[in-house]
């Protein structure tokens, strides 16, 4: 969601590692818990390898590509000059698509400038908090292997917790050294990630903003009644949607007024946190998906919301209505008459390394996706 | 090099004692040594990766001040013959006779401690270790990252909760200053006290960062105290190696360097000693204090060997 305003010991073979780690036990990055459903083992095994895939705006063929491993075989894919994803199911029945959209792309950086000194000079791709980047572990995405370098730290005295502009440095000390190790402009950076299981149905990461829309349509497409379909259905998964909605506004201009509804999933940023104001945007974890009836960007009619809350209890699905701040791809369509009704899931710690998300509610978005593109 | 003499040293022990007492004292030591043995005939260059394992594996591990048990742990079996004293400090006497020399690495790290426990299942730290001179962008490297709880039931996985992008509406301001520990609310996922308390964690467990050390550029390592792990793993190899020696050589792995005046050095020095010199094994590092504090991994291989020139009674 766009925002207005982290392990590569891999060069030791596992032999090696596995001598040395004889002497401590690791942790494991995630583990099916005994009590999950098959549902919430499901949905994290869908979650933890998109979370675990990098896509900076922009360059988001690794996640592209593991969306369409996970999508059900019988699904036929394109991808656009934009680069998105399109699945249309539920053609030929003469009326306009009714367009679900979840964006494939995640927040990072950009490498800008090759320093005389080595070091990098960057570009942020989408809205975050800069420090949490300063001083940790960083990958260059190259075409072949990640290169991995540092987030230097700030050099001396300055005390107020923003930093200056972030450089990276992978160890090179020229610009021509920078370059034997495979580094060109261009290309993305952003810190190493895993996905790992919490307590409970909780889990930690990086991109779940918006691998969990991801993850749900991908999930709704594998229990889709397609014979239900009153509309034809498009599943779009978007590109560069931090900074700027730019994929889905190419979709958009291509559907023109022809579609009949969009939504936009993706996160439902959340107050349920200790540091957060209690004013807007408090939807628990773990209490079900959430109606984005009002954010930055758009306005859900509120005869809309109300019937979406009727389909909701009519399927049995856990549904929160609230408010929070952020744009979503499916205002690209307002301006040509569309109604866009998003749909997200509770999300703490926003654009940070260490979102957390319930995987009740990726289950429950789900069925909500699904009972949209059947039911509405 | 070192590994593999200290390899066939302990083969060579392990038959003269009918074969079992490496097995008997530590299947995890008979497991490296045989592994390792076989490794050795594989490939020549096995001595600088296999330091290079140890230095990243040491720096993986955590060992808040006063809570280095896992780590001290991890030595005595690495290390036969070694000993934990009541502080928690490992050595390890290797020759026999005068001169009596010291060689000892700080094992230790500035930390956290689980301080409080909310009622919907946040958890508050307080710092262990650290003072005066820390940076005072210190506690700032947890905020949003990730953190292990070394609870009773094992290591549990928990963030650091930091406000979220969307909803900061204009904060931090730029000139904001740092986070401290003071605002630090650890998120395990749990929503109440008694979920905590059952993932085995309670007042005290310690907290740190989660590390993940990360190699980068020319045999480069990057990790939370990289410096002191490493000089750690280049103590413990030079050992492993059981290098001719002049005299006795007590090789100690201190524990509480940041506490009560460096009170693990000191309890060896007023129970071992007295010696007729002492060495502090140390490596450069870069970036001390943050997340990525650099050392060359050449440079360790390095002390290894100057570290074994020592023992041997050179300069």
């Amino acid at each position: 969601m766009r925002a207005l305003e982290g392990w590569t010991v891999g060069m030791l073979d596992g032999w090696r590692v596995g001598m040395v780690l004889l002497f401590l036990s690791n942790l494991p990055t995630f583990q099916l818990s005994a009590q999950d459903s098959s549902r919430i083992s499901e949905a994290q095994t869908v979650l933890a390898q998109l979370v675990e895939s990098y896509g900076v705006s922009g360059m988001e063929a690794p996640v592209r590509a593991t969306v369409q491993r996970l999508l059900p075989s019988w699904v036929r894919t394109e991808t656009d000059t934009a680069g998105n994803l399109w699945v249309r199911t539920g053609g030929g029945q003469g009326d306009g698509p009714v367009v679900i959209v979840a964006h494939l792309d995640e927040i990072g950086f950009r490498v800008d400038t090759i320093n005389a000194d080595g070091t990098l000079g960057l570009r942020n791709r989408g809205g975050f908090i800069l420090s949490l980047f300063e001083g940790k572990p960083a990958l260059i995405h190259a075409d072949r292997a990640d290169i991995p370098g540092i987030f230097l730290p700030r050099d001396t005295g300055l005390t107020r917790r923003t930093p200056p502009p972030l450089r990276v440095s992978v160890g090179a000390t020229s610009r021509a050294g920078a370059e034997s190790l495979g580094v060109k402009l261009g290309q993305t950076i952003t810190m190493p990630k895993q996905y790992v299981r919490l307590a409970g149905t909780r889990a930690t990461g990086r991109s779940f903003d918006d691998r969990m829309g991801c993850a749900a349509l991908i999930l709704a497409l594998r229990r889709l009644d397609r014979t239900k379909l009153k509309h034809p259905v498009v599943f779009l998964f978007s590109t560069r949607e931090e900074i700027g909605l730019e994929g889905a506004e190419a979709a958009a201009r291509q559907l023109g007024t022809a579609t009949h509804r969009v939504h936009a999933i993706d996160t439902f940023v959340s107050a349920d946190s200790p540091l957060e104001l209690q004013n807007f945007a408090v939807a628990r974890l773990g209490q079900g998906a959430v109606a984005r009836a009002l954010d930055n960007s758009s306005i859900t009619p509120p005869a809309y919301v109300d019937s979406l809350a009727e389909l909701a209890r009519a399927r049995g699905i856990a549904l929160q209505i609230g408010t929070t701040n952020g744009g979503n791809d499916g205002s690209t369509f307002v301006p040509y008459g569309v109604v866009d009704v998003p749909l997200g899931w509770p999300l703490r710690y926003s654009h940070s390394p260490v979102e957390i998300v319930d995987l009740k509610d990726l289950v429950s978005l789900a069925d909500l996706v699904r009972a949209v593109a059947e039911d509405w | 090099m070192m590994m593999e003499q200290a390899v066939k040293r302990q083969l060579r022990r392990s038959r003269d004692n009918g074969g079992g007492r490496a097995v008997a004292v530590d299947r995890r030591i008979c497991f490296l040594t045989v592994s390792t043995a076989a490794f050795a005939v594989l490939t020549a260059s096995l001595s600088a990766q296999t330091l290079d394992s140890l230095a990243i594996r040491f720096s993986g591990m955590t060992a808040i001040t006063g809570y280095e048990q896992a780590v001290t742990d991890s030595l005595l079996s690495l290390l036969p013959g070694s000993t934990r004293d009541r502080l928690g400090n490992v050595t390890l006497t290797l020759g026999r006779g005068t001169p009596r020399r010291l060689v000892y690495c700080a094992l230790d790290e500035v930390g956290y401690v689980i301080g409080n426990i909310t009622d919907d299942g946040y958890l508050l730290l307080r710092r262990v270790g650290g003072g005066q001179r820390l940076s005072p962008l210190f506690d700032q490297q947890i905020e949003g990252q990730r953190v292990t709880l070394f609870g009773r039931k094992g290591a549990v996985p928990g963030v650091v909760a930091v406000r979220s992008t969307h909803l900061t509406r204009g904060r931090p301001a730029r000139e904001e200053p740092p986070f401290t520990v003071d605002n630090a609310y650890v998120d395990v996922g749990a929503s109440s006290r008694d979920e905590v308390l059952a993932l085995g964690i309670s007042i005290l467990t310690p907290v740190s960062l989660t590390k993940r050390p990360h190699r980068y550029g020319d045999r480069l390592l990057a990790a939370p105290n990289a410096g002191r792990r490493a000089a750690c793993a280049a103590l413990a190899s030079a050992a492993l190696s059981r290098p001719r020696v002049r005299g006795s050589v007590v090789v100690a792995f201190t524990v509480q360097s940041l506490y009560a005046d460096t009170a693990g050095l000191r309890t060896v020095l007023s129970t071992q000693g007295p010696f007729a010199g002492a060495r502090p094994v140390t490596v450069p590092s870069k970036f001390a204090e943050t997340t990525v504090e650099t050392v060359a991994l050449k440079d360790v291989e390095a002390l290894v060997a100057d570290v074994m020139r020592w023992i041997g009674g050179g300069q």
